[in-house]
């Protein structure tokens, strides 16, 4: 075995062994199952009452259609008089009752509880009630039932016609809310692998410089073998906690109530172009890359370990950028702010994906920002490669700058 | 010649580290550098292993420039220690052995000898973090060597080590030269360098101030040190001819002298032909020539 993979097995051995590595990713597991999984768990977790609730309906319409129980609200009509229904609340036999009555034409509804409603139930109750309004409104109109439920039902296709050629051809709203959603999920595990990664390699070269036993190593290797191996063991690592995520995922996805949240994936996924899915692994695979670059450098500049944290700072910090444009672009994905951040190297994996997935882009933009990234890593890894040999070996003390300052100035 | 270093310079901007400093290595044997700290010391053990390149000047081994030399041939104990903290006594010579292209079989015996030899058996299993200051400096010593270099530097070996430790260390070393390792080691502990070496280098500031066989060193000053048990007081001494410094001592005084020919007439002065208790002229010891040579600072 060569030096190089000798390095490199030494690293990925001790690191995936390591319990942060362990815990980092069941944590990374258990909460991406949580997310995916709530309604499930907790439905075997938390077998909640449904809520006792008293319809009064003092109007003549019929609502029981519109108050149909499940298994979070469960009515009931009743013809008690007030007083007996609210004493039921108040003993909290009853967790609300539902006053309908007539007003000015319109119908009325008074919610009377003795503890609060959770803001999920009261905007369920309510989202009822005024669908219950509408309804009652259509039917002092006199329509027949097929008239009122046009009325009330009616819902206007909106299609995308988009003139411009050169544009791609319009996505749906489907496919838009799908790559939205996808954008989410793939920019929050990056950030997240992104910036444990960073910390990996920058703390294990840290460490190694300020232990001494680097100049060991670098008695026996060149300097150019030891940063390709950083790089390289903890890419295989960052692949590795990919490929573990994804695959419990898929597993739990497939298993779990016969496969059933499977099916809605695979709806997303069928939503998704094949351009989004082959640019999105393209730019993670590079991005990994790009920020391993980066940590392996500033790992390369520090004196003791305690300094990595502080060193690695400012790549943190463009990462977390580019996290909290993706969020402000979920809401609007067309804003300037996007589309500059989208062709930014060290943010176009989180943000060049929402575009791609909601937005009408042109096709060459996305191409451009991966030339734009790859150009970048290549630029970056020579720098940092002929970099890395001259500040292994150089100690220093302050900031980032300081830092590079001294590696500059005693080593040319 | 093994190691051959010729007219090297280490410049950093206005700064000379090195300065046409000139040495030359004899296969097989034992040769000391020293100087005090800052003197340049680690950057000429750098320059040789091809961790900094030299602004001027050349270094070769066994006639090839250094970054031709396979570096397995090489082994290295930087000054300040350095192991993988988290990783068992045995898995670390093991892994600094395979790095220098040994295979895990063949290693077995060394890993075993070597921990057995260094009184570390007990913490074969034990990660290198939980062990005391000494014992990571004997592992990480093991290994500097584990995989039988041509040729070895050890920067400071001795620092830190106990009297026990420092005996052990100094066996292994001559154990070493033995089997046919040429070794460069510095050290501030003048009294092992002086019972381990066969030549060495005395830097001031980049700069040799000597380079040779201890032997001529010491010769060079002369049998100028002398000894005595007298009557006479301090100032008493200074007033005889040829002394230049004067230290009172538990056991008498020793006198500095200014050249070793003084000692006969002395001799007579003091003893006037009578029975004398203690009258021994010496040659100085290397701590006392590196003070005077270094420091200027006179016995």
């Amino acid at each position: 075995m060569s030096k190089f993979w000798i390095l490199v097995t030494q690293l990925y051995k001790q690191k995936i062994k390591a319990k942060s590595f362990i815990f980092g990713t069941l944590l990374y597991v258990a909460i991406i199952s949580g997310i995916i999984f709530w309604s499930d768990i907790k439905a075997a977790l938390f077998s909640e009452e449904p809520l006792k609730i008293a319809m009064i309906n003092n109007t003549k319409q019929d609502f029981k259609e519109v108050f149909q129980s499940d298994n979070d609200l469960k009515f009931s009509f009743s013809n008690d008089d007030s007083a007996k229904i609210e004493k039921q609340v108040k003993d909290e036999k009853l967790d609300a009752a539902v006053f309908l009555n007539e007003k000015d034409g319109k119908l009325n509804a008074e919610i009377a509880t003795y503890t609060p409603l959770e803001f999920n139930d009261q905007t369920k109750l309510s989202s009822m009630i005024q669908y219950a309004g509408k309804i009652y409104s259509v039917q002092q109109l006199n329509l027949s039932a097929e008239q009122a439920a046009q009325i009330i039902e009616s819902e206007t296709p909106i299609n995308m016609k988009n003139l411009n050629t050169e544009k791609e051809s319009g996505k749906s709203e489907d496919e838009k809310a799908a790559g939205i959603g996808a954008s989410i999920l793939v920019g929050s595990i990056v950030y997240s692998i992104v910036i444990s990664f960073l910390s990996i390699i920058t703390t294990d070269v840290a460490s190694e410089k300020g232990s001494r036993v680097l100049e060991v190593l670098l008695a026996s290797v060149k300097p150019s073998t030891h940063f390709l191996a950083k790089i390289t063991g903890t890419y295989l690592l960052a692949f590795t906690q990919v490929i573990l995520i994804f695959g419990v995922q898929i597993i739990l996805l497939l298993i779990v109530n016969g496969g059933e949240k499977w099916g809605k994936v695979a709806d997303i996924v069928d939503h998704l172009s094949i351009s989004y899915v082959l640019y999105t692994l393209a730019y993670l695979l590079l991005s990994i890359f790009l920020f391993l670059i980066m940590g392996a450098l500033f790992g390369s500049l520090v004196s003791k370990v305690e300094e990595a944290g502080q060193t690695m700072m400012p790549a943190m910090f463009v990462g977390m950028a580019g996290f909290y444009v993706l969020l402000s672009g979920l809401s609007n994905p067309d804003t300037l702010l996007v589309k500059v951040f989208s062709f930014i190297p060290f943010t176009t994996v989180m943000v060049m994906p929402l575009r791609i997935g909601a937005t009408d882009l042109l096709p060459a933009e996305p191409l451009i920002a991966l030339i734009v990234l790859i150009v970048t890593v290549i630029v970056l890894f020579y720098i940092s490669f002929s970099f890395y040999k001259r500040s292994v070996l150089t100690y220093s003390s302050g900031g980032v700058i300081q830092k590079i300052k001294t590696v500059l100035k005693v080593t040319t | 010649m093994a190691l051959v270093i010729e007219q090297v310079t280490k410049r950093y901007h206005d700064f000379k580290a090195v300065n046409q400093l000139s040495f030359t290595i004899e296969k097989g044997e034992i040769f000391g550098l020293i100087g005090q700290n800052g003197a340049g010391k680690t950057t000429t053990f750098r320059m040789i292993l091809d961790l900094q390149d030299t602004t001027e000047g050349n270094i070769s081994w066994n006639g090839q420039p250094m970054n031709r030399v396979n570096r397995d041939v090489l082994g290295y104990l930087p000054e300040e220690r350095g192991i993988f903290p988290t990783m068992t006594v045995e898995e670390q010579l093991y892994f600094f052995g395979v790095l220098r292209g040994w295979t895990r079989t063949d290693l077995k015996q060394e890993v075993d000898y070597w921990i057995t030899r260094f009184e570390l058996d007990d913490k074969r299993k034990a990660k290198a973090e939980t062990l005391s200051k000494g014992n990571q400096q004997k592992v990480q010593l093991i290994a500097s060597f584990i995989h039988q270099p041509e040729f070895l530097i050890l920067d400071e070996p001795f620092s830190g080590l106990d009297p026990v430790n420092r005996q052990l260390l100094m066996d292994a070393i001559l154990y070493l030269k033995e089997k046919g390792t040429t070794i460069l080691f510095s050290s501030h502990q003048m009294d092992n360098v002086e019972e381990l070496c066969d030549h060495l280098c005395i830097l001031k500031k980049g700069e040799s101030l000597f380079t040779g066989s201890l032997v001529d060193l010491k010769e060079q000053y002369g049998k100028i040190k002398l000894s005595i048990r007298t009557d006479l007081d301090k100032s008493q001494l200074f007033a005889l001819p040829g002394v230049g410094n004067v230290k009172e001592t538990k056991d008498g005084f020793t006198l500095l002298l200014e050249d070793e020919s003084y000692g006969e007439q002395l001799f007579d002065t003091l003893g006037k032909g009578k029975y004398m208790e203690k009258f021994s002229m010496d040659y100085l010891s290397l701590d006392e020539i590196f003070k005077d040579l270094v420091g200027g600072e006179h016995v």
